[in-house]
């Protein structure tokens, strides 16, 4: 029932139009009228840019080689908090250890994909598209986006924006078919703005402006593309501003950028935004010199940022309702470098995190000896995660968004529908 | 024949862009006021008057030679402003004022280019100074030998901290550097391997700044005269040699011709057009400024291919505005306008620059940009003063009815390239009182003022106006 349901309605959404029999009709109408949740089910993701040491985060420290092969940066047994007898967190990972504690973390291991690429630039667009093999232009979690809004279209589901990016440039993994996602990460400025002095003629300069870009034509390369962009800016900044006014955060959220995102994406969810996927990220994970402590404070943000939103939904009643994936380009080489550093390497762990979320740790880690290149091999494809989140989380077949069918891991409660 | 652009007929304009056949202006004029947009940050009416009259070879010319013209206008102008260069704010100050008052837009538009290949961030590097010299050193080199430039960037103290050669010694070699100087500074992804990349990183071990890090010192202790083999050239290789290698690959002219182009000319250039700018690359010994003259003057600079066919990055954007509209009381924070917009200079994202096109725009950096627009032809803004008066410009041209001031204003602003709608309906905007209600007859001075200003407004907000 569920994919003939889905494949129908994308069906449709194809065609423009829907054409349904009465039976299907009241098919539909018994899916719509199922209970729903208070919000919709949604993603945000957190890419750690610049190549994550995975080593350190999640420390094989029941392991002599990971001694061995770090003699100057490596985690004592003593200080990594211990997940089970052969892996715990880097000791700055405070706030995800009592997630984990409480049930709602998962950590999968040795997480990577077949002839694994060391340019930080190459390696994201291999995650971003759910494609190592060859050129995408539209990100996984696009055409997910995609399967969503046709399916949300159908069941009259209202969101304001179907997902929203809070980094400065748009990811690939975001790019879909058939929906511009907008960017916002300053609220305040998020306003189409005119001249104060003559506040009146405010509602003609946008009439206009909206007038004028539904109209746009114009045979030049990216005339669509600010057309679609110019438009969103606009519908997104009337209905936002309002929208999140009212929120009162339910944890406190540690200073810096991420858990200003992650705050805001609180309120956007609190608020009724109804967005499916929210992306951000964490710099500061290229540590080629002094690890220990660059890598310690960016843990530390992301644990505290992660540990806090998760509080802060729970305190809204709404952590069924979001999951956070935490993931980067690649893992770094098993040795350190010369520079109490380590440089770019392989497989890592990839982490998920909330209440709908089975927590544990997936998979061994990935042996420190038995190398590829000199590199950790992977044993988890990164699609296996994705696969498990489309279907569970999101209720699609991975198979039309990711191309191919992959062995799903038990991440995550059954979907219920 | 005196055009570069007019070897041929119009039919050999059709044939070189067959999959449109619209047919652009064959003026000098309409061309000159394109490459200002690309080779420089626009132009104001009296800077593009002037480059007409020379015509646009000449006006090639004269961009291509910076070291010919004379700028003490722009340093004296600098001089006066008294920059403190500890200050992360006044290295930014003092290259907007660059951009803006330059007589030398290529250098400083090359300049910008170099600073997104060879990206490095204040962030890491800390000191404001250090990041200044190497901008200094982008510019002197801009236009000159690629090998030489590529040689002073691996030995630039702010690169070297930035991709943590000083940490590259003997037995404990860091990669960092190497990999990015192949991957992302010379012959690009796919071009090596990684033993290419462990072998160069030996070779450039004790590449190190001196102790206040304000120059390059060659540290022999810690480097590695061990043989080397780096893109199957064997030896006891150093910095140098590599460098070398990398900058006489054919790989490298293919790598710059392409991401010149996409840079100046189209995001999407086929084989052929890079071929023949990477040609020049080979042909004139490694050397950027021809490869540059075959851009500008090669035919599909003049086609709808071209045309309007690039976003403009935040200061083009910014820039031009000022430049066009001959804004003076210039007080407008110019690095914080275009760091909202996404480029926050001498702070690029990261090793890889700024990715540029598309990646310009997003919802936010539209608003960003609609609220820039706002704050340039507002009568009062965040600031006691207005920065234009668009009621003086309508007088001066002495344009009489709505239509002559949509005209005027679509006409300097975006070439006039709009379709027929958004002309009708920016006339019948102008034809309502501030209430909204149509009205035909004639305005009182402040509502002529407050509908001229929401003109401007209206079309710096057009997707046009977002294209250079």
């Amino acid at each position: 029932m569920k994919i003939s349901r889905r494949k129908l309605l994308i069906k449709g959404a194809q065609a423009g139009t829907f054409c349904l029999s009465a039976g299907e009709l009241l098919k539909l109408a018994a899916c719509a009228a199922e209970p729903q949740a208070t919000a919709p089910r949604a993603l945000v993701v957190i890419w750690l840019n610049g190549g994550n040491d995975g080593l350190n985060m999640v420390v094989p420290y029941a392991d002599s080689a990971y001694y061995t092969a770090r003699p100057g940066i490596a985690i004592k047994p003593g200080e990594v908090l211990k997940l089970n007898d052969k892996v715990g967190l880097n000791p700055a990972m405070s706030g995800l250890a009592r997630v984990y504690a409480d049930g709602h973390l998962a950590v999968c291991q040795a997480v990577g994909y077949p002839r694994a690429n060391r340019s930080h630039f190459h390696s994201r667009d291999i995650w971003e598209t759910g494609s190592p093999d060859g050129f995408v232009a539209s990100g996984w979690l696009g055409r997910a986006l995609d399967h969503l809004e046709s399916e949300a279209r159908a069941r009259q589901i209202v969101s304001i924006l179907p997902a929203v990016n809070l980094d400065p440039v748009l990811p690939k993994s975001l790019v879909s078919h058939h929906i511009a996602v907008p960017t916002v990460n300053n609220l305040a400025d998020f306003d189409f703005r005119t001249d104060p002095k003559f506040a009146g003629d405010r509602k003609t300069q946008l009439a206009a402006l909206n007038d004028i870009y539904q109209n746009f034509a114009l045979g030049r390369p990216h005339v669509e593309l600010l057309r679609d962009a110019g438009l969103a800016a606009n519908k997104a900044s009337d209905k936002l501003t309002k929208i999140v006014q009212g929120y009162k955060a339910g944890a406190n959220y540690p200073g810096g950028g991420l858990g200003d995102a992650l705050r805001f994406i609180s309120q956007m969810v609190c608020g009724g935004v109804n967005a499916r996927i929210y992306n951000v990220s964490l710099g500061g994970f290229d540590t080629h010199i002094n690890q220990r402590a660059g890598q310690g404070n960016q843990l530390r943000q992301l644990s505290d940022a992660v540990a806090a939103f998760h509080q802060d939904l729970a305190a809204h009643h709404l952590d069924r309702s979001v999951i956070t994936l935490i993931y980067s380009e690649f893992g770094r080489r098993v040795g350190e470098n010369g520079s109490q550093g380590t440089d770019h390497g392989a497989a890592a762990p990839v982490l998920l995190v909330g209440k709908a979320v089975s927590g544990g740790v997936y998979g061994d880690h990935a042996s420190l000896t038995s190398l590829d290149e000199g590199d950790l091999k992977y044993a988890i494809d990164y699609r296996q995660i994705y696969a498990s989140i489309l279907d569970k989380w999101f209720g699609l077949d991975p198979h039309e968004v990711l191309g191919k069918n992959f062995e799903e891991i038990n991440l995550l409660e059954k979907h219920r529908t | 024949m005196r055009h570069v652009y007019s070897h041929g007929e119009t039919g050999s304009i059709r044939r070189i862009d067959a999959r449109n056949v619209q047919l652009l202006p064959r003026k000098d004029a309409f061309w000159i006021a394109q490459l200002l947009r690309r080779a420089g940050f626009g132009a104001s009416p009296a800077e593009l008057d002037r480059y007409q009259k020379l015509g646009y070879k000449a006006t090639l010319d004269e961009l291509l030679h910076p070291e010919r013209i004379d700028n003490s206008a722009l340093e004296s102008l600098l001089a006066r402003e008294k920059f403190d260069f500890g200050n992360p704010y006044a290295i930014k100050k003092w290259w907007m004022y660059r951009m803006l008052h330059t007589a030398n837009p290529l250098e400083e538009k090359m300049t910008l280019f170099w600073h997104g290949h060879f990206a490095t961030s204040l962030q890491k590097v800390g000191d404001p100074k250090v990041m200044l010299e190497q901008n200094k050193l982008l510019r002197r080199l801009a236009l000159g030998n690629f090998e030489t430039l590529l040689l002073g960037v691996s030995k630039d103290p702010a690169m070297i901290i930035y991709l943590d050669n000083q940490e590259n010694q003997k037995g404990r070699p860091n990669e960092n550097y190497a990999r990015e100087v192949m991957e992302l500074f010379s012959i690009g992804i796919g071009h090596y391997t990684e033993v290419d990349i462990k072998e160069a990183a030996r070779a450039f071990t004790g590449w190190h700044t001196n102790q206040k890090r304000s120059a390059f010192v060659f540290d022999d202790k810690q480097h590695d005269d061990g043989e080397k083999k780096v893109l199957g050239q064997r030896g006891n290789l150093n910095g140098d040699d590599v460098v070398h290698i990398l900058a006489r690959s054919p790989d490298t002219g293919r790598y710059l011709a392409k991401k010149l182009i996409r840079y100046f000319a189209y995001d999407d250039p086929d084989g052929d057009f890079i071929e023949r700018v990477a040609t020049q690359y080979q042909v004139n010994g490694y050397q950027i400024r021809p490869m540059l003259h075959a851009i500008f003057s090669d035919p599909s600079f003049f086609t709808n291919r071209a045309y309007h066919a690039k976003i403009k990055s935040p200061p083009e954007l910014v820039i031009g505005a000022i430049k066009t509209l001959g804004i003076r009381n210039a007080d407008i924070d110019l690095p914080g306008v275009i760091a909202s917009m996404g480029q926050n200079i001498f702070e690029p994202p990261s090793v890889k620059g700024w990715d540029g096109g598309k990646a310009w725009i997003s919802t936010e950096s539209m608003i960003e940009r609609f609220n820039f627009a706002t704050k340039i032809s507002s009568q009062k803004f965040e600031e006691l003063k207005p920065f234009m008066s668009p009621t003086q410009l309508a007088s001066r041209q002495g344009l009489k009815t709505s239509h002559d001031a949509v005209n005027y204003f679509l006409d300097i602003l975006v070439d006039g390239d709009v379709p027929d709608y958004t002309r009708a309906r920016l006339v019948k905007y102008m034809e309502t009182d501030l209430d909204g209600k149509a009205t035909r007859g004639v305005k009182n001075e402040q509502v002529l003022d407050a509908k001229l200003r929401g003109l401007v407004h209206l079309i710096m907000s057009l997707p046009t106006y977002q294209l250079a």
